[in-house]
């Protein structure tokens, strides 16, 4: 990919959210943040993202609501998706690669190079 | 308190078992400022933060936080002392103590939270310490789920002919599913179980807050809106007022 990468952050803490995005962009990565899968959905209406980080317990409909309804659409089922969560330990990534996610990310451990390193092997 | 780990003793696996599920919701439930901690504190050691002092201000914030649950986790484990004393105090004024003690918070998160105005006084019977510790937490679970633009309001208001005193913390947001709601309902303050429709403050904090309301001799509940969510707690009103 020639251009920047487009990153969609779906997390409902504000904080975080601004982490990874100043993460992102020192690496030259764009990126823009939904606080839930509503918003989420609405930014993707709007801005098909070249990569999903994703928080898997969000306010609202969770992450596995968002990756179904995103399921369902041939032009977005192909976006990778790398969870983020603190509940890695509980999600093998073989048991939701079927959702499309490429990486799952433990925030308790991860360094911010981790995230950069997984979202430029998404958009390989 | 039940769940608790406090005064297992070595080899009795059937208490250990028991307080499995509390431990488990406890380190769920102080995994995300912690995780939201190191983070930004990572960032810190990087250099690669432009604002040093917002995010320095984030760590104390979030670490405040999760101080907030540790020390409600430890009075928990205290109630079966008895040594809570309830006294005649003014609702209204515990809310506002409440939202004066978040401001720096909610305003550090770009929110809002307000205390309805309250003309006739009230006077309740209540631990000033437990109920300050209710509202604080529901306040601090509503913070992550009020939309941008939407205050949290706190309310103090009498109940039940004038012998109950209800406060509430009505946050507006996008609504809780209907399973995940009925599931809350189904557990709130009888159980400490991570609340997945609101993961920030996952069912541990409703089950201290129940815990902290059975003490005196109160109860907590939610009301589930299209916009989002009331939680609220029951206590006794105090007729010291109506004999004057």
């Amino acid at each position: 990919m020639t251009t920047q990468p487009y990153v969609l952050i779906v997390e409902d803490d504000d904080w975080m959210a601004g982490q990874h995005m100043r993460t992102l962009q020192a690496a030259g990565i764009r990126s823009d943040h939904a606080g839930h899968a509503l918003a989420a959905i609405d930014a993707i209406d709007t801005t098909i993202p070249d990569v999903l980080v994703l928080d898997v317990m969000l306010a609202g409909p969770n992450a596995f609501t968002l990756l179904h309804e995103l399921r369902s659409h041939a032009d977005l089922s192909k976006i990778p998706v790398i969870l983020c969560t603190a509940s890695a330990d509980q999600l093998p990534l073989e048991h939701v690669a079927a959702y499309g996610v490429r990486r799952v990310l433990d925030k308790t451990t991860m360094l911010p190079g981790d995230l950069v390193a997984a979202v430029k092997k998404a958009v390989l | 308190m039940q769940g608790s780990s406090e005064g297992i003793k070595k080899g009795d696996s059937s208490e250990l078992l028991s307080a499995l599920p509390f431990i488990v919701t406890a380190s769920h439930e102080l995994k995300a400022p912690l995780a939201l901690v190191r983070q930004l504190a990572l960032s810190l050691q990087a250099g690669t933060a432009g604002e040093t002092e917002q995010i320095a201000r984030q760590i104390v914030l979030t670490s405040e936080r999760a101080l907030r649950l540790t020390t409600d986790l430890s009075r928990s484990s205290r109630l079966d002392d008895g040594l809570f004393e309830l006294e005649p105090l003014n609702p209204q004024q515990i809310c506002e103590e409440v939202a004066h003690e978040l401001m720096p918070l909610y305003t550090a998160r770009g929110r809002e939270i307000r205390v309805a105005s309250r003309y006739r006084p009230m006077l309740a019977v209540a631990n000033r310490d437990l109920l300050r510790r209710i509202m604080m937490n529901f306040a601090d679970n509503a913070l992550h789920y009020a939309a941008d633009d939407l205050p949290v309001e706190i309310r103090a208001a009498t109940r039940a002919g004038g012998e109950k005193i209800r406060l509430t913390v009505r946050d507006y947001g996008p609504a809780v599913p209907v399973d995940m709601w009925q599931r809350l309902q189904a557990n709130i303050g009888t159980g400490a179980q991570t609340m997945h429709a609101r993961p920030q403050s996952s069912g541990l904090g409703l089950y201290v807050a129940g815990q902290f309301a059975q003490a005196m001799h109160g109860r907590i509940g939610a009301t589930r809106h299209r916009d989002g969510a009331t939680f609220y707690v029951d206590i006794g009103a105090s007729t010291q007022l109506s004999l004057l």
